[in-house]
């Protein structure tokens, strides 16, 4: 059986084999919490479809998206760095499904296979690198430009052209009001490169979008291929 | 919580929100295009660009506007005063 996370693909079938014991699949409802802040992380989950989110909170009530793993990657990082929790909020926001493994059955694995461990390291360092780009958007970039990076980095982690998300939800991976999402959507569907309907954002030109992004998307995406291999 | 479609008018065109946000009343609908209104006019400066839109309006869950939000209800008081005094 093919998997269908990127990580999870990159491994050897030897390693592959070593960790599907341990595999429990589950569907991934949207809004599913994975990872609340402060409390300790229990299972480690590879997305084989759908997006969390993770959510850097400033109080109880307000955050903003700092990163994005789906099929690309895992849900649970900290626990690979020795750390059994985060200040930060992951959850779903589009639905899918995937593999959980629990924390100590990945500890010891890691501990006894290097070749698991070094990839999934790796991945970190990918996934740092798509958050700092983040930061580096969200401080000098436009917000459509904004708009059209991560409208591309979300396509980049699922099948077919439809992104199925809410223009709340918009508003908080950009950090911005709710009518600043609207009139950047309406910009993008000007240019042709989406249509945007309710609940629904649809990707026309992926070519476009991509000219349009201009510096603020391609870095992170070229690192993930160098580092752990093709992200599409 | 109720919900509120917050609908741009840019001068020419007025671009629809076809799904609108549950807010708790009508003012944080209110603040919420507020909030928009200092975006864009933050965007504006800091990209050198202008901006057409001119108001928010506010319908409720029934798609009745019960109310609207200038843009220039954002800028501040120093700024209004200054242009005030330009134009006189």
């Amino acid at each position: 059986m093919v998997f269908n996370n990127r990580l999870l693909r990159a491994l050897s079938p030897a390693d592959q084999e070593v960790l599907r014991p341990y595999f429990q699949w589950s569907e991934l409802d949207r809004g599913r919490v994975l990872v609340s802040p402060d409390e300790p992380i229990t299972r480690v989950w590879f997305p084989e479809s759908g997006l969390s989110s993770i959510i850097a909170m400033s109080g109880t009530d307000q955050g903003i998206e700092v990163g994005i793993a789906g099929r690309d990657g895992l849900v649970g990082m900290p626990l690979l760095l020795d750390a059994d929790r985060t200040p930060h909020r992951i959850f779903m926001q589009v639905a899918g499904a995937g593999y959980s493994i629990d924390a100590n059955d990945l500890r010891r694995t890691l501990d006894e296979n290097a070749s698991i461990r070094n990839l999934l390291l790796r991945y970190v360092q990918a996934y740092s690198t798509q958050t700092t780009y983040t930061a580096l958007s969200n401080a000098i970039h436009p917000i459509e430009q904004r708009l059209a990076r991560w409208l591309l980095m979300s396509h980049d982690r699922q099948d077919g052209d439809e992104i199925p998300l809410t223009h709340d939800f918009l508003a908080l991976m950009l950090g911005v009001r709710r009518p600043s999402v609207t009139i950047a959507l309406h910009s993008l569907e000007g240019l042709g490169f989406i249509k945007a309907t309710r609940g629904l954002i649809t990707v026309r030109k992926r070519l476009g979008l991509i000219e349009f992004a201009g510096t603020s998307y391609g870095v992170p995406e070229a690192e993930y291929d160098r580092l752990i291999g093709p992200l599409r | 919580m109720p919900r509120y479609f917050l609908h741009i008018d840019d001068g020419t065109q007025r671009i629809e929100d076809h799904e609108g946000s549950e807010l708790p009343d009508l003012a944080a609908a209110r603040d919420e295009a507020l909030g928009a209104a200092r975006q864009l006019w933050a965007a504006a400066i800091l990209d050198q660009r202008d901006i057409g839109v001119r108001s928010f309006s506010i319908a409720d869950g029934s798609g009745t506007v019960i109310d609207t939000v200038r843009m220039d209800t954002a800028l501040p008081r120093s700024l209004l005063d200054r242009l005030a005094g330009l134009n006189r």
